[in-house]
């Protein structure tokens, strides 16, 4: 059980090191978390975020929507499928940014108590969904999906012993 | 003139922060792609963004030449 958990997050980790890096990312952060959660598939993580209509392409078009937004509050109107594309760097290697660190530590304050390496995917996800702020709070709100009800529902899954 | 953010809303305006920075990231990278792959010399892009050759080179030179773009000399 706990190898299997480990072998789930550090899975998480390198898949969310293959986003960020595609992204042009210098760090792995939050966003970068979700979309390899939702790429995942068959963890109970991806199929209650699919059920939200958060597939991966869903969570893709909410963080660009957000991205939109935030910038027309500077003033600046752009369509991010319009901005020039730069060729990313296959032989970076994205650190763990803040966000994902944030997102780390929520997941093993969330209950029930975590035991040994039994950071699984659904403890992440309530671990992601646990904040207001930030660019993944803002993108389920671009999207229209009820962040508190989804935490709420991955928080009694693990409480229910899923993982 | 319009207000650039609305001073009531903190979270907006931070949020437009880090937009901006993502955007600046982002026309960096293909801007200075596209500089170099129409011939452009570390120098000449380190002159109009303002930083020294090095730090842009350091910055870019990996990604480009995994990129296949023929790179002038220094």
């Amino acid at each position: 059980m706990a190898s299997d958990a480990k072998d789930v997050r550090a899975l998480l980790v390198r898949e969310a090191r293959t986003v960020a890096r595609r992204d042009g990312s210098r760090s792995i952060e939050a966003e970068h978390v979700l979309l390899a959660l939702a790429a995942t598939r068959t963890t109970s993580a991806a199929r209650m975020l699919a059920e939200a209509g958060l597939t991966e392409e869903a969570i893709r078009a909410a963080l660009d929507r957000e991205w939109e937004q935030s910038l027309a509050v500077a003033g600046i109107a752009v369509r991010i499928g319009l901005l020039p594309e730069a060729t990313p760097d296959g032989s970076r290697n994205p650190h763990i940014g803040d966000s994902t660190r944030l997102l780390l530590k929520r997941a093993m304050d969330a209950s029930p108590k975590l035991g040994a390496g039994r950071l699984g995917p659904l403890r992440i996800l309530v671990g992601i969904l646990d904040t207001e702020r930030g660019r993944v709070a803002r993108a389920l709100q671009a999207a229209g999906v009820d962040r508190a009800a989804l935490r709420t529902r991955a928080a009694d899954a693990l409480a229910a012993g899923e993982h | 003139m319009t207000e650039l953010v609305d001073p009531k809303d903190p979270a907006a305006g931070l949020a437009a922060v880090v937009a901006l920075r993502r955007l600046a990231d982002r026309l960096e990278d293909s801007q200075v792609e596209q500089a170099m792959r129409a011939g452009w010399s570390w120098s000449d892009v380190a002159e109009v963004l303002g930083v020294t050759r090095q730090a842009v080179h350091k910055k870019h030179a990996r990604r480009l030449v995994a990129a296949g773009v023929a790179l002038r000399r220094r």
